[in-house]
């Protein structure tokens, strides 16, 4: 059955229309127009698709849209390109090709919410559900401490 | 920064800000309009004769648009159907027959993507089996063939002699022989021997291929996720019996590769649905269809190494066999620039190789990051090494004492130059300590060190052009085919072009390949760009600096030997006049561009069809090496890397921030396959063909310690003597941490992955042997 719901995505009120299995991954893609959000497996086990829903990671490929009816939806599109998760990423060089880094970035900023100054073990284990088959790993790791750093000056 | 010049320098990748954002678009990003979308009805059969195939079901499906088989495309196009790089033996559908669980066998075409996939389960075949050919074993020893005759491609005019070859699996056999290896043998004093496996893996970049075809007013176009884009547009022309200027093929930045989305993948297929049906089409492979359109090959190596009393090496002798699969692909190229290098890069005496490519009923294997050189390498590293443990020798030292130098001509008749293994080599077992004490532990944890070396030839002959445009406004746009993976090449051809041109790199525009624009470039692969399309570059933009300087002389009135350009401008004596003034003046236009175009193209010596050899086989060699600290929980057979250093002879670093990339990001690849990454097949049926089941490496297999080395030993003709990287780092990894697993518990193990399971049951064996 067809249905319409709310998303706010980015901070913009996005109305759509969705059947009961339509998936949040395809909404943004196809509806919402936000190609930061990507499939890499259909069955989350990469973290191309993540994104934030009230703050919370989710595997948009794997979500039902229709459960997401008023969420606040952020994408990496969203996050300035000052703020410090990102400008981190970009000054620590942590992207190659960069199709799985809107991943990263958000699984980061959700890290940096909940503990804003993680050990590098902290750090491992909340990325460790997200691939980047370029092996940027080295730098990601780099990018999320120097954000910390930023975010929340010692 | 401009006072050192751009080469050199740590630039950061020009659209690095897009990129973390997700701002810069793929391919599967494209709007497509009204399309039509397409899936794809599998074989459910390793081996079989294709009867009928029931479409009606599918066709009486809502939103359905065609649904078109094998039969029907060879109807329209003959035995133009059949596709590949080495063999035109693979049909975008199965024609006749198929050859692999998971092969392509009719096409739903619909209106939108989930019905399309819907609609292939409403399809059925009638097949009449045949027998299947699981592995090697049965596609040498059996008696059923996979092919009925070979078919080479026109791509390669080496495999013409193939032609008609009926009642065989092997495609293609490679053979070296530099003197009496056996003789040498059996005369020598110590020979190690070994029965090695690397099993097939896949490349898993993480955008998944996609591929939108259209026709437009009698042209075919195309919008793909390609490395090869200038090979795409001549397999379609050939397939739709087109001129060249008919068919355009275009690609955005590629979400990854690693030799995942080149030669023939979704391309043929839309190109022929497009044709054949007047629709636009739009392709995407979801993971588990991605995992069947191509693989890296499972090879078994045989192999020895024989030193002499003195210890110096006088033998080596492997036969290899590399599982192609369905379809050759490029498996017979692989199979030959494996095999040349299978010895290692050791002054041995002697060396006998041979390397045979072997169809069976499974998926195609084809080029993956390293082209079939790790594979030989697990064997050569593996072999010195326990060779050293023989002769009481230090495995490091003793590789030292052998490995190639300047000028020394390896086994297959080439020699080296810019190819220094002992400084990689020197510089990671100094990086991990290998001359310090070892705390090699006493419980049920113990430390071990192991080092590897690493050679492979790049990609020869081989042609790259590139054309550049300098704008009035003292800008450029450079116009090349190398496709931008990740890799950084958009980045580094601008560095080169403005090194050259005394400008702002961040000034020049790298336009992506379009085949309506940009130039021919054999293909982004092999490791080859930085040298190849690099010297291209630095060639355009040296006759384009001619023309500024002739400019200049005109303006000046002077002599074009008395011009000089400078980031200031073009400078006579005291005077100076920018560039944008100077061209603005020689138009009188605002706006204006003057066009450069260069070409850079590769000669070889094809290789003696009886020996192997031949004196320039390869226009340079990759020469990388890699050193591993790890501990071995005796207990679980659990792995961790304490530390793992890599180096690479990269010639020069154009970007020593992009090189030092390439070589961690290729070890991280590596310790995949050293440790857990492995295709599974069971009856020729893949049974771990989605990210659920096929492990990859995470942030949490980083070793404690990761530390790239930059080797700089310039290049005669590289471009500022620089040299390509991609796949350096790969080549030795999992024999470093099989020498180290064999050093920390005294086991030494011939398959990958090393699994924990493998680990405790060769030291199990161990135990009993010993008790």
């Amino acid at each position: 059955m067809t249905v319409r719901i709310t998303l706010k995505v980015n901070g913009v009120d996005h109305r759509v229309a969705v059947e009961d299995d339509t998936l949040l991954l395809d909404v943004l893609r196809e509806q919402v127009g936000t190609t930061s959000v990507r499939e890499g497996c259909g069955v989350g086990a990469c973290g191309a698709c993540t994104v934030l829903s009230g703050g919370s990671s989710v595997s948009s490929c794997l979500a039902l849209a229709r459960r997401y009816d008023g969420a606040e939806i952020t994408t990496a599109e969203g996050l300035d390109e000052n703020d410090a998760v990102v400008s981190s990423f970009v000054e620590c060089g942590a992207a190659q090709c960069g199709y799985c880094i809107p991943g990263f970035v958000l699984m980061s900023t959700e890290l940096l919410t909940d503990n804003p100054r993680p050990t590098e073990q902290e750090i491992t284990d909340h990325l460790e559900g997200n691939i980047c088959r370029c092996g940027t790993y080295p730098e990601i790791r780099r990018a999320v401490a120097t954000a910390a750093q930023r975010r929340s000056p010692a | 920064m401009l006072e050192q010049g751009w080469v050199g320098g740590r630039r950061a990748r020009f659209d690095t800000a897009g990129r973390v954002r997700g701002l810069v678009s793929h391919v599967g990003d494209q709007p497509v309009g009204a399309a039509a979308h397409v899936a794809v009805h599998r074989s459910t059969q390793p081996h079989a004769l294709i009867g009928a195939v029931h479409t009606e079901d599918a066709l009486a499906m809502p939103g359905v648009y065609a649904v078109l088989t094998g039969a029907d495309l060879y109807k329209q196009f003959g035995d133009r159907l059949l596709t590949g790089p080495a063999f035109a033996d693979q049909p975008a559908l199965a024609h006749e027959k198929v050859r692999y669980v998971g092969e392509p066998v009719a096409a739903v075409l619909a209106a939108d993507l989930a019905t399309a996939r819907a609609a292939t389960d409403a399809v059925w075949v009638d097949y009449d089996e045949l027998p299947p050919v699981y592995d090697l074993a049965d596609a040498l020893e059996g008696s059923a063939f996979v092919h009925d005759e070979l078919k080479p491609s026109s791509v390669f005019g080496d495999l013409r002699h193939l032609r008609g070859v009926r009642d065989t699996n092997v495609n293609y056999t490679y053979t070296l022989r530099h003197g009496d290896a056996q003789a040498a043998r059996e005369a020598g004093a110590h020979t190690v021997t070994g029965e090695f496996w690397a099993p097939p893996t896949h490349h898993v970049p993480i955008e998944l291929p996609c591929t939108i075809a259209w026709v437009d007013a009698g042209r075919l176009e195309m919008l793909t996720t390609t490395q090869t884009p200038s090979y795409v547009r001549q397999t379609i022309a050939d397939l739709l019996d087109l001129p060249l200027s008919r068919v355009r093929v275009t690609t955005r930045p590629l979400g990854g590769s690693f030799g995942a989305k080149m030669y023939d993948r979704l391309e043929p297929l839309a190109a022929a649905l497009a044709w054949t049906t007047g629709r636009k089409v739009r392709l995407v492979a979801s993971r588990e269809e991605a995992f069947l359109l191509t693989t890296r090959h499972g090879a078994a190596v045989t192999s020895s190494l024989t030193a002499d009393a003195e210890g110096n090496l006088v033998s080596s002798i492997a036969d290899v066999r590399y599982d192609t699969g369905a379809y050759a692909d490029v498996g017979p190229r692989i199979t030959a620039k494996s095999g040349m290098v299978t010895p290692g890069p050791y002054r041995i005496d002697t060396a006998h190789v041979r390397s045979r490519c072997v169809y069976t009923n499974k998926p195609s294997a084809g080029p993956f990051r390293g082209f079939g050189v790790p594979q030989v390498t697990w064997s050569h590293e593996s072999l010195i090494d326990e060779l050293a443990h023989r002769l009481g020798e230090d495995p490091y030292a003793f590789r030292r004492r052998h490995l190639l130098r300047e000028g020394d001509e390896a086994p297959m008749g080439t020699r080296m130059h810019s190819a220094d293994f002992v400084t990689c080599l020197d510089s990671v077992a100094n990086a991990i300590g290998w001359f310090e004490p070892l705390e090699r532990g006493s419980g049920r944890i113990r430390r071990g060190r192991g080092v590897a070396v690493g050679v492979k030839a790049v990609l020869t002959p081989t042609i790259a052009n590139a054309v550049l445009q300098f704008n009035q406004d003292a800008s450029a746009t450079l116009l090349i085919s190398t496709v931008d993976m990740g890799q950084g090449s958009d980045t580094i051809m601008a560095q080169i072009a403005a090194d050259v041109l005394a400008m702002n790199s961040e000034r020049i525009h790298v336009v992506r390949a379009d085949t309506d624009a940009t130039p021919y470039d054999t293909i982004t692969a092999g490791s080859r760009s930085t040298y190849h399309t690099g010297n291209a570059v630095r060639r355009v933009a040296q006759a384009m600096r001619d023309k500024l300087i002739a400019l200049g002389a005109q303006h000046f009135e002077v002599a074009e030997a008395d011009v000089e350009l400078t980031p200031e401008g073009l400078r006579s004596g005291e005077r100076t006049v920018p560039v944008a003034e100077l061209v603005h003046g020689h138009f009188g236009a605002r706006g204006a561009t003057l066009t450069a175009e260069a070409n850079f193209t590769t000669s070889w010596a094809p290789y003696d069809k009886e020996t192997g050899r031949s004196e320039k086989v390869t226009e340079h060699w990759f020469a990388g090496a890699i050193g591993v600290q790890l501990t071995v929980d005796t207990a679980t057979g659990r792995v961790h890397l304490e530390h793992l250093a890599v180096a690479g002879d990269v010639g020069r670093a154009i970007n020593p921030a992009l090189v030092e990339q390439q070589l961690t990001g290729a070890a991280i690849m590596g310790i995949g396959h050293a440790l857990f990454d492995q295709l599974v097949l069971d009856q020729g049926q893949l049974v771990n063909g989605t990210l659920l089941d096929y492990q990859l490496p995470s942030i949490r297999d980083l070793p404690d310690k990761l530390t790239p080395i930059v080797v700089e030993s310039p290049h005669d003709d590289g471009p500022f003597g620089a040299k390509g990287v991609g796949e350096t780092g790969i080549l030795g990894i999992a024999p470093a941490i099989a020498n180290a697993v064999r050093d920390a518990v005294g086991v030494r193990l011939t398959t990958l992955p090393l699994t924990p399971e493998s680990i405790v049951t060769a030291l199990e064996n161990k135990q009993e042997e010993e008790s």
